[in-house]
């Protein structure tokens, strides 16, 4: 290390080179001096410290390698939480056959059963049928025929029994 | 022989790896070797941030944040540009977005508030005070940019070159000349307004 004669001998405006630096950093006594000679070093004089972050080094190097660690975990889980472009292909062609499907066993349980509803439907309808197996006249040797009795309307309700009747009618 | 097997024992400044070695290491997956990295760029970094951003507390979370980011990234590093000129550049990133919300944090906060500085009487003898040296330093620098801020602080106390700062900061070296020349120019109107008894210096000197 440099000694203070030295330094003030030598120290000239403008050209403190690293040797005079150091001095100046680390000598107090030779501050006042080194402002009055070159004010540039005024805050020069700052630098070239080894500055220790608060709780010291190992603490601060514990704290960091903590941070990578807890980074990794989570770079890790993230990773294996990701999915790549052909996993989302598959889980979307999985998704869209599994709504497809369950649309189409919808539709069949739905659909099959229709009939019934129609003729559940057709039940407290009389009316519907008779309008469409309207009789008007009908002879047979074979064919048994009962007249309900009339309630006063126009039409005349009408029971056939006959093996031979058309099944349509 | 004794003498032979003295010369085969490896010595501290063979064993100790370089930056290169030691981040080629980590790529290879050997977490000591970034510890060891850590440990030994702690000072630099911490010490940057802490001229750059001026507080202890922050400085420290910001130089966390750098090597968090540097562990992050460390797979794009070319290793055939000098590490600390990448790490530096790393610092300097970080801590300029850091103090650019400080100040639009601070400015919103403090948009009504003047500083109003009691200063000593300007005629009375300069004794000069590492300690207060840095207070005013504090206390000044404020009125620079963060870029201003983080090239004078490479500059005047970590001691790089232009040239270097310029390849630090991607920028050219007259940019860089050019904000230094600015910042000091701001310094010194700010230790005349408000440290007359400092500002003494420069006048005395003419």
């Amino acid at each position: 290390m440099m000694i203070c004669t030295y330094f003030r001998a030598n120290l000239q405006p403008g050209n403190a080179d690293a040797a005079m630096l150091e001095h100046l950093r680390h000598c107090d006594a030779c501050l006042d001096f080194a402002m009055s000679v070159d004010p540039d070093l005024f805050f020069r004089s700052l630098g070239g410290d080894e500055i220790v972050p608060p709780g010291g080094i190992d603490a601060f190097v514990g704290d960091v390698m903590s941070q990578v660690r807890v980074h990794d975990a989570e770079t890790s889980l993230a990773r294996r939480h990701s999915v790549s472009a052909w996993q989302r292909w598959a889980i979307a062609a999985t998704v869209a056959a599994g709504v497809t499907g369950a649309t189409l066993a919808y539709r069949y349980e739905h659909a099959a059963p229709q009939p019934v509803h129609i003729i559940a439907a057709a039940k407290p309808r009389p009316a519907a049928t008779a309008t469409k197996s309207f009789v008007e006249t009908y002879s047979s040797h074979d064919a048994t025929i009962v007249e309900m009795p009339n309630d006063g309307s126009d039409t005349k309700v009408v029971m056939i029994f006959d093996d031979k009747l058309p099944a349509d009618l | 022989m004794a003498a032979e097997v003295l010369r085969m024992i490896p010595t501290k400044e063979s064993v100790e790896l370089d930056d290169r070695q030691l981040v080629e290491q980590i790529r290879q997956g050997d977490d000591r070797a970034f510890e060891m990295l850590v440990r030994r760029k702690t000072s630099k970094v911490y010490g940057l941030c802490y001229r750059v951003i001026g507080n202890s507390e922050d400085a420290k979370d910001i130089s966390q944040l750098v090597f968090l980011k540097l562990w992050e990234n460390l797979e794009k590093y070319d290793a055939t540009y000098a590490f600390d000129t990448w790490l530096y550049r790393m610092v300097t990133n970080v801590a300029i977005d850091f103090m650019r919300s400080k100040q639009s944090r601070d400015n919103a906060v403090n948009s009504n508030l003047r500083l109003v500085k009691t200063s000593i009487d300007p005629e009375q003898t300069v004794t000069v005070a590492r300690k207060e040296v840095e207070s005013v330093f504090n206390a000044v620098s404020n009125v620079l940019s963060p870029k201003q801020k983080t090239i004078f602080v490479m500059s005047e106390m970590e001691d790089l070159r232009s040239s270097e700062i310029a390849k630090v900061l991607g920028c050219r070296e007259s940019t860089v000349r050019n904000h230094l020349f600015n910042a000091r120019k701001l310094m010194q109107t700010q230790l005349k307004r408000r440290f007359p008894e400092y500002a003494r210096l420069w006048e005395e000197s003419r």
